[in-house]
């Protein structure tokens, strides 16, 4: 019985959908975006052939880091 | 941020385009820039698309002019990681 509900609960959490199915890597294409900026609208896509782009994500304005 | 207001020169001077993002409005990060008299543009991920196709947390992407990612760090970037790391990484795309 217990090693019913512990793969029960195994196999629900392999099955658990996620946002972040795969998460890109180092050498795969980065994802294209489009969004609003301080600078107006920013497309990823117009670095291309001209600079490196440095994307950091963090959590909220007025916070830390 | 602050962190890369103060490497931001030594950033343009390799010609690489630092983003921030966040989910934070557009209004909000133009107050927050203010604050801390940032130079370079905050992005507005407000519905969190943008993160989604990226990864969760505080990550930073290095994406070379090909739009091929070539270093991801996971965690919170201080002055040590953004000198010692991800400076160094953006000088090797220069080559």
């Amino acid at each position: 019985m217990m090693e019913t509900l512990i793969l029960s609960a195994a196999a629900l959490l392999i099955a658990a959908p996620t946002s972040f199915a795969a998460p890109p890597k180092a050498g795969d294409p980065a994802p294209l975006f489009e969004a609003p900026s301080t600078a107006g609208t920013i497309r990823l896509a117009d670095f291309r052939g001209k600079k490196p782009v440095v994307l950091a994500f963090y959590f909220a304005d007025f916070t830390p880091g | 941020m602050q962190a890369f207001q103060a490497d931001l020169s030594r950033f343009e001077r390799l010609n690489a385009q630092v983003l921030g993002v966040s989910p934070d409005d557009v209004e909000t990060h133009k107050k927050f820039s203010a604050s801390l008299g940032l130079r370079f543009p905050l992005v507005s991920d407000k519905d969190g698309a943008i993160q989604k196709r990226y990864a969760p947390g505080r990550i930073t992407y290095l994406i070379d002019r090909n739009g091929i990612i070539r270093h991801k760090h996971t965690g919170p970037l201080t002055q040590e990681i953004l000198d010692k790391k991800i400076l160094p990484l953006v000088k090797e795309l220069q080559q």
